[in-house]
């Protein structure tokens, strides 16, 4: 049992089961908050095991997820923006919490993996995670004003 | 003139951004890979100068 695995464990249970917790439960806008910080949390999972498990084809479930994942939540802010005008998700401790938990897993996989291709990749999963996590939770508090999505349409 | 010169600049800068992608996301560099990603690239390219310039418009 490496660290890694250790590391990838105690994040599935700490971070992913409040998570589900948080989307079954509760109302609208936690439950949306949640999902957003669920994808971001399996993403490091998936990173973690590749390590673990020696297995880089996971690093690409993980990219496929940081990409995802904040489009997902940007739909959700759209399809929701009705329900969520009254009282506006601020997420900005578990935005935080996630870039912060995003950047600390990349840079130990960059410094583990060493220079290479493979950095370039990691590193470009991290900045997607952290972009994709500043914006969808900026959009679902209503960070992104009604009128200029009207205007284009 | 000009208008060509700024869109093949544009699709250039996109190509080498698509291309570069390419190259660091796959998994063994062979010449074959690189074809085809850089002609998928090119692809690319010019469809994202259409989407940036259909949303510039409106």
């Amino acid at each position: 049992m490496t660290g890694w695995l250790v590391a990838a464990s105690v994040l599935l249970a700490a971070g992913f089961g409040p998570t589900v917790w948080g989307v079954a439960t509760g109302p609208l806008e936690r439950r949306v908050v949640a999902q957003n910080f669920g994808t971001s949390v399996v993403c490091l999972v998936m990173l973690l095991l590749a390590q673990a498990y020696a297995r880089p084809s996971y690093v690409d479930l993980a990219l496929v997820l940081a990409v995802l994942g904040p489009a997902g939540t940007l739909v959700y802010a759209r399809l929701l923006a009705e329900d969520l005008t009254d009282d506006p998700p601020h997420a900005r401790v578990l935005t935080a919490v996630a870039a912060s938990a995003a950047v600390v897993v990349v840079a130990a996989m960059c410094l583990a993996t060493g220079a290479g291709r493979a950095t370039v990749k990691l590193l470009l999963i991290g900045g997607l995670l952290v972009a994709g996590n500043v914006i969808a939770s900026r959009a679902l508090a209503g960070g992104f004003p009604k009128g200029a999505a009207a205007s284009r349409d | 003139m000009g208008r060509t010169v700024a869109a093949t600049g544009e699709i250039l800068a996109w190509w080498v951004l698509l291309t570069g992608g390419w190259l660091v996301l796959i998994g063994t560099v062979d010449p074959l890979e690189c074809f085809v990603g850089a002609g998928s690239a090119l692809l690319a390219a010019v469809a994202a100068r259409a989407a940036r310039r259909a949303m510039g418009e409106r």
